[in-house]
């Protein structure tokens, strides 16, 4: 197990170095650079600008200073936002993007496990189909349709609560949470309903009810454990993402979180906080994908990490 | 208990909630480059002059200035009560101190070059002049005198810019963070918004109404007034586009539509084919655009029809109608199908042209919309080419791409040479490559005379580009805002400045 952990986090470091790297190109690919504007600068103000933050520079020594750079874990100014660095426009945005993020997947599990489990257990009765149409219609509505219609059925025409803004209150968070929740409420029931299905119909639950084992017993302790398998391989990514905030969700909310910074970093040509976010992106994945296959080994006994090798069964 | 009292104290005093466009890019009087960012600046900092609600220059941080008989030594004198946000006084030695920051090619300042035509002002940007040779000097009485190497006359406008603006003493951001103005900054969240509280070493604090402004970050216009329809916005940044009877119908009053000094239109790369001395087929593509039909059912934000580039409403600037605009619509149908056989081209053998435009939906309706015109009345096949931003704004400006692009100029102050230079022939911001001797011998002259014939020549100078054909105007800009209607002191301007201080709101939102 130990073995199994190092040699994960050793790997995180090349693929992380592997992304940096591809990021760093891609974005100076792109023609135009962030002091370019409606009005061009004075071709000296330019070349000031460019000094400045090292641009007149042969790419690779750029990048080369940038890697010493984020060695020490400093992402170096923003070109655009020009009074922050981008650790504190990350700092200052990610608690946000996680406090929703984290809303979100707790509701979007919540909800999700329940009614796929339930519409498994009642499987083609009426709950089945409405939980599986509801989830179509989760799946299929996409947020940007999704939250103006909260907005104008909850904030406007109801006044009940604020159309956008944040400030920590629960009233500003209760429509991004359930405009990011919603599609991942739809995803978890489907996933969980197929693989409870699957599980209730396999030979070890068959036995446990031969054995006279309660039903709830059956449920809980037997089957609903390796139906989440799936779940949780969903979940890795999809927290990821969630908890880097959505820039549908926060643009249209108004949420200062960290999402709108990977679309508003590129247009801005803001070569250092697109690369911020992205890095911050990619540890987060890594660090969710080692956490979901741990959690793998906690939910499926046969589930173990040998050589530092992952061990499925079948 | 206490959470409770301090909440209860915050519901007394006025607090106006002010939509601000996207986040601001800086709040540093010197890199701040966004309209935004000045708006937000303007609160916080007062330079020599400032605006009054319907912009228009009254004392600032000087209380009195004059002009010396040669035109181009002003001496302002500083009110004793200017103060910064921790009570010291604001003293010649700040603006000193802040020109030459502004000028310090370190600084990276985007609108230095807005203080060339000040003495040495240029010499010291480039790097070839000592700061201390910049014509800004505070004299033995404390006065400030400015020395100028041209005439300006749009100088005291340009004091209302924050790149004039004094800077306090202090090494860091942190150690400068002071203000001037009639607001301090309390808080800032990124993307939130900004909280602007009174300033009580203001000096006229008596006189501000607000305890606090807060300024809401919103990118997108349909959000913003999702957020002033539910009552969390006294005041928005901007409307969106193509809905203003609805809004009007809506919200009656409270939508307030205003001229505003920008001009919109299309540029003509005249360094290349098709276009390069085709003046006879400009004209042409310029007479078929419909530019009521332009204004009022494509963009149909209130924009108002152009056939000229200077908006009107200026001081002392003409108001007469553009080469093209006296005929009616068979007139002008008539000589276009002819400049255009003139031209070379028919209906065996259309011009083929491209229209280059950044991605909106604004401009995407236009461009449609003009391509539909120049094929219906002439046959001209349009392709029209959509870029992102950045890739447009390089494209226009090296020019090896574009044959028709989309233009547009918003004044940085009331003068109409401000629209005039993007077409002077060494101009950085000429992305049509005008290059007219007529045009820039009138516009030499024109800064080296004053009043009614500056007017006069500038005018010519505008005469010469249409008659050129080098752009098709197509609207001047309006400003746009949703205003409560318990807000007082927000008044319709043209240059769309509306300082906090001069507003007071009845309630709550």
């Amino acid at each position: 197990m130990l073995k199994f952990t190092i040699k994960r986090l050793a790997w995180a470091i090349p693929t992380l170095f592997f992304l940096i790297t591809l990021a760093f190109f891609l974005i100076r690919i792109a023609p135009g650079g962030p002091f370019d504007s409606e009005r061009a600068l004075p071709p000296e103000i330019e070349a000031n600008l460019a000094a400045k933050y090292h641009l007149d520079e042969p790419l690779i020594a750029q990048y080369g200073r940038y890697l010493a750079q984020i060695a020490r874990l400093d992402f170096g100014p923003s070109f655009h936002y020009r009074d922050w660095t981008v650790n504190d426009l990350i700092a200052q945005g990610a608690p946000v993007s996680f406090t929703l993020g984290i809303l979100a997947l707790v509701l979007a599990m919540g909800l999700g496990i329940l009614a796929g489990a339930l519409a498994a257990l009642k499987q083609n009765s009426a709950a089945d189909y409405s939980v599986m149409s509801f989830s179509m219609i989760g799946i299929s509505i996409p947020n940007f349709v999704m939250a103006p219609l909260l907005i104008l059925v909850f904030a406007l025409t109801l006044g009940w609560l604020p159309a956008g803004g944040w400030d920590g209150s629960i009233s500003r968070m209760i429509l991004p949470v359930i405009t990011l929740a919603l599609p991942m409420v739809a995803y978890i029931a489907r996933i969980t309903r197929g693989s409870m299905i699957e599980v209730l119909h396999s030979s070890f639950i068959r036995t446990a009810r031969a054995k006279g084992m309660p039903e709830r017993e059956v449920l809980m302790r037997h089957a609903l454990k390796p139906a989440l398998l799936p779940v949780i391989s969903y979940l890795g990514p999809a927290t990821a993402a969630v908890l880097t905030g959505s820039v549908v969700v926060e643009k249209i909310f108004t949420i200062p979180g960290i999402g709108s910074y990977f679309v508003q970093g590129a247009l801005n040509r803001d070569y250092t906080l697109v690369m911020g976010v992205v890095i911050f992106y990619g540890m987060l994945i890594i660090l969710l994908n080692f956490i979901v296959d741990l959690v793998y080994a906690w939910l499926d006994p046969r589930i173990r990490y040998d050589d530092g090798a992952l061990v499925s069964p079948t | 208990m206490v959470f409770l009292l301090v909440l209860g104290f915050e519901a007394w005093g006025q607090t106006l909630h002010r939509g601000l466009g996207p986040e601001p890019d800086s709040l540093d009087i010197h890199t701040a480059q966004g309209l935004n960012s000045i708006n937000v600046l303007r609160d916080l900092h007062e330079g020599l002059v400032t605006f009054d609600g319907k912009a228009r220059i009254i004392p600032g941080v000087a209380s009195e200035w004059e002009l010396d008989d040669d035109g181009r030594t002003w001496r302002f004198k500083l009110d004793p009560q200017a103060r910064w946000s921790d009570g010291s006084r604001v003293t010649g030695k700040d603006f000193v101190r802040g020109w030459h920051r502004a000028l310090d090619p370190i600084t990276g300042a985007p609108y230095a070059a807005m203080l060339d035509g000040v003495e040495n002002a240029r010499a010291v940007r480039e790097g070839d002049k000592q700061p201390g040779e910049l014509g800004i000097e505070v004299l033995s009485d404390g006065r400030l005198e400015i020395r100028l190497e041209t005439d300006m006359p749009w100088f005291t406008e340009l004091l209302t810019h924050p790149v004039t603006f004094p800077l306090p003493e202090g090494e860091n951001a942190d150690e400068r963070r002071r203000f001037n103005g009639p607001f301090v900054l309390a808080e800032h969240r990124p993307g939130s918004h900004l909280r602007l509280k009174a300033n009580k070493s203001w000096r006229l604090a008596d006189e501000v109404r607000l305890d606090e402004v807060i300024w809401h970050p919103i990118e997108d216009p349909v959000v913003e007034m999702n957020r002033y329809r539910a009552g969390e916005l006294h005041i928005t940044e901007t409307i969106p586009p193509g809905r203003k009877q609805w809004l009007r119908e809506r919200f009656g009053d409270e939508l307030r539509i205003s001229p505003y000094l920008g001009s919109f239109f299309l540029g003509y790369n005249l360094s290349r084919e098709p276009f390069e001395n085709r003046p006879k087929l400009r004209e042409a593509l310029s007479l078929v655009v419909d530019r009521q039909l332009i204004a009022e059912r494509v963009i149909g934000a209130g924009e108002v029809p152009a056939w000229r580039l200077v908006p009107p409403g200026m001081e002392g600037w003409p108001d007469r109608p553009g080469p093209g605009q006296e005929l009616d619509t068979e007139q002008r149908l008539d000589r276009a199908r002819k400049l255009y056989q003139e031209a070379g081209y028919g209906p065996g053998n259309p011009l083929q042209l491209e229209l280059r435009y950044n991605t909106t939906l604004t401009h995407r309706r236009m461009a449609a919309a003009v391509a539909a015109l120049w094929k219906q009345h002439l046959g001209v096949e349009t392709r029209l080419v959509n870029e992102e931003w950045k890739v447009f704004v390089v494209n226009r400006r090296q020019g090896r791409l574009t044959q028709v692009m989309r233009g547009g100029w918003i004044a940085d102050w009331a003068d109409p040479a401000n629209f005039l230079q993007l077409f002077v022939s060494d101009s950085p911001l000429n992305y049509t490559f005008f290059s007219d001797e007529t045009f820039d011998d009138l516009m030499d002259r024109a800064a080296a005379s004053q009043g009614e014939e500056r007017m006069e020549l500038l005018f010519d100078a505008e005469e010469q580009l249409l008659e050129s054909h080098a752009i098709i105007p197509l609207y001047y800009y309006v400003s746009r805002h949703l205003v409560r209607s318990d807000v007082d002191g927000f008044e319709d301007n043209l240059m769309d400045v509306h300082l906090s201080r001069w507003m007071g709101v009845g309630n709550e939102p």
